[in-house]
């Protein structure tokens, strides 16, 4: 559990980096060249953000399912904010309502998904692909700036919006958790949720 | 003898923070005011922690490390893991006692052909002939492989789409506020309750032998959320008269479903037999399943009507 520490080399007095609490590879050693740079550090991947982004805007291509792998929080938090800011665009403060419901809405996916697939799922992994396929929502939202989505023309592109973005969170889903059949389930639940998001843009 | 270290320390006094008297180390430096843990002989001030330590590794005594040497932050540190590993531990063995986890998984285990036939039944019950179960080895099979298995998924998703519908109808009445959604909600869900309460007690009351769960009834009251979003909905779209037309169907439906349903759970006897009931007992039991399936129309009712203007 505490990593055996190097013993100490150098001067007392003289500031050196040979203690990282939460360094779990022993090979990054000691000296500063041998560090990892500070992306791979935290995790962040962007030819993986950018692959995933692709799949999102792609909903009728086959979605691979080793790509939900590795839970990355950094690009939904982008999106996230990116959302925020559009609407804010717009004139809509409202950062406090896009936390509440996608906590609210992750949280009941992760549930529903728990007990509809054979294997389970992490939290992380569902605040993922939610997240990132908030992505066409986004669009929405800048739509909505420019001009007022409450006439048909509004409605429809809400509608076409909300059913790509449910889409692709079902068509993750689906590939990573391997169900069959059961796709129109899992998008209704996530277009219930996106549709929320919708009304925040709208109205 | 210094304070400062064993101020820096934050502990009481333990003698393992002693300054080691020099003579022993070997260190001429009479003037120096810390302790010179900088070098790698400090076996003596590693093997005199030894005995007071917890049996933790005392490799180094870098100064970084001191922190991490400390017995106190060594304690700190595991109790704070072993604490989180136990805590996760307690949830997961406690869940499965409040919630069946593996029990609910079976009303989960639905497909969208299930969803599809199960919903048109929930609209037009009247031309579905067999209503029984099939079994498997005592044990029912999943909701995917038999329309008449209830399930969860969808008195879940009506339930949901139910209060967001209502929140939609207010909406449209310029009577919304967040807080009204979860006002509805909670309202919405304590009706249930109460009706599965009540249920239960008389099943318990008039004593009757059937293997209706408690899970199998939520799911069985959840059906008629349908019919409410339906009237919801047409309401919406084609005022009062859409809405009285389109509940007053489903309430029929949902009536005729329940009866049909629970015929054959609690009147399992005389169902199985086709006879026609008689006798006080099979009496009592039938009324309580008429009277389950008049609740419904009236619930159904009774919830929807202030939304609808």
């Amino acid at each position: 559990m505490i990593q055996p520490q190097q013993p100490y080399t150098g001067q007392i007095f003289q500031p050196t980096q040979t203690f990282s609490p939460t360094a779990p590879q022993p090979f990054y050693g000691n000296s500063f060249e041998d560090e990892p740079p500070l992306l791979e550090e935290l995790g962040i991947n962007f030819d993986h953000i950018w692959q995933k982004t692709l799949t999102v805007l792609h909903p009728l291509k086959v979605a691979d399912g080793s790509i939900m792998n590795e839970t990355d929080l950094a690009g939904p938090m982008v999106f996230c904010l990116a959302f925020g800011a559009t609407l804010l665009l717009a004139g809509k403060i409202q950062f406090g309502y896009v936390y509440g419901i996608s906590a609210i809405g992750c949280l009941g996916m992760f549930c529903l998904l728990n007990l509809m697939s054979m294997t389970g799922v992490s939290f992380g992994c569902v605040a993922s692909v939610l997240g990132y396929c908030l992505l066409p929502m986004i669009l929405l939202s800048s739509f909505a700036v420019i001009f007022s989505l409450q006439g048909m023309i509004g409605i429809i592109l809400t509608a076409g919006i909300i059913g790509w973005c449910s889409f692709s969170a079902s068509k993750i889903f689906i590939s990573a958790l391997a169900m069959e059949g059961q796709q129109l389930l899992v998008a209704y639940p996530c277009a219930l949720l996106y549709g929320v998001f919708a009304l925040i843009s709208v109205f | 003898m210094h304070p400062a270290g064993s101020a820096a320390a934050g502990t009481p006094r333990q003698p393992s923070k002693r300054r080691i008297p020099v003579s022993h180390l070997g260190m001429a430096d009479p003037h120096q005011l810390f302790d010179d843990t900088s070098s790698a002989q400090s076996q003596g001030y590693g093997a005199q922690r030894g005995p007071s330590g917890l049996g933790y590794p005392t490799a180094s005594a870098s100064p970084q490390a001191a922190f991490l040497a400390d017995p106190v932050s060594n304690m700190a540190m595991a109790y704070g893991s072993s604490l989180a590993a136990q805590g996760k531990e307690l949830v997961d063995k406690n869940i499965d006692r409040f919630i069946p986890v593996t029990k609910l998984k079976y009303y989960f285990a639905v497909d969208t052909l299930y969803v599809g036939k199960k919903l048109g039944l929930l609209f037009f019950p009247y031309l579905h002939q067999d209503w029984e179960v099939q079994y498997q080895q005592d044990t029912p099979v999943a909701p995917r492989f038999d329309v008449n298995a209830p399930d969860l998924y969808i008195p879940a998703m009506a339930f949901i789409t139910y209060v967001l519908v209502a929140g939609l109808a207010l909406g449209t009445q310029d009577r919304f506020s967040p807080d009204l959604l979860g006002l509805q909600a909670s309202s919405a869900l304590a009706w249930l309750t109460l009706e599965v309460l009540a249920i239960l007690l008389s099943l318990y009351l008039i004593t009757v032998n059937t293997d209706l769960t408690t899970i199998d009834l939520v799911a069985f009251l959840g059906y008629k959320y349908v019919g409410m979003i339906g009237g919801i909905l047409m309401g919406l779209l084609f005022g009062k008269i859409g809405y009285y037309l389109v509940l007053g169907w489903c309430c029929m439906s949902i009536f005729v479903f329940m009866i049909r349903t629970l015929r054959l759970k609690i009147l399992a006897e005389a169902a199985a037999e086709g006879v026609p009931v008689r006798g006080a007992r099979n009496q009592l039991r039938m009324y309580l399943t008429m009277a389950v399936a008049a609740a419904q129309p009236l619930l159904m009712y009774w919830l929807t009507f202030h939304l609808v203007r």
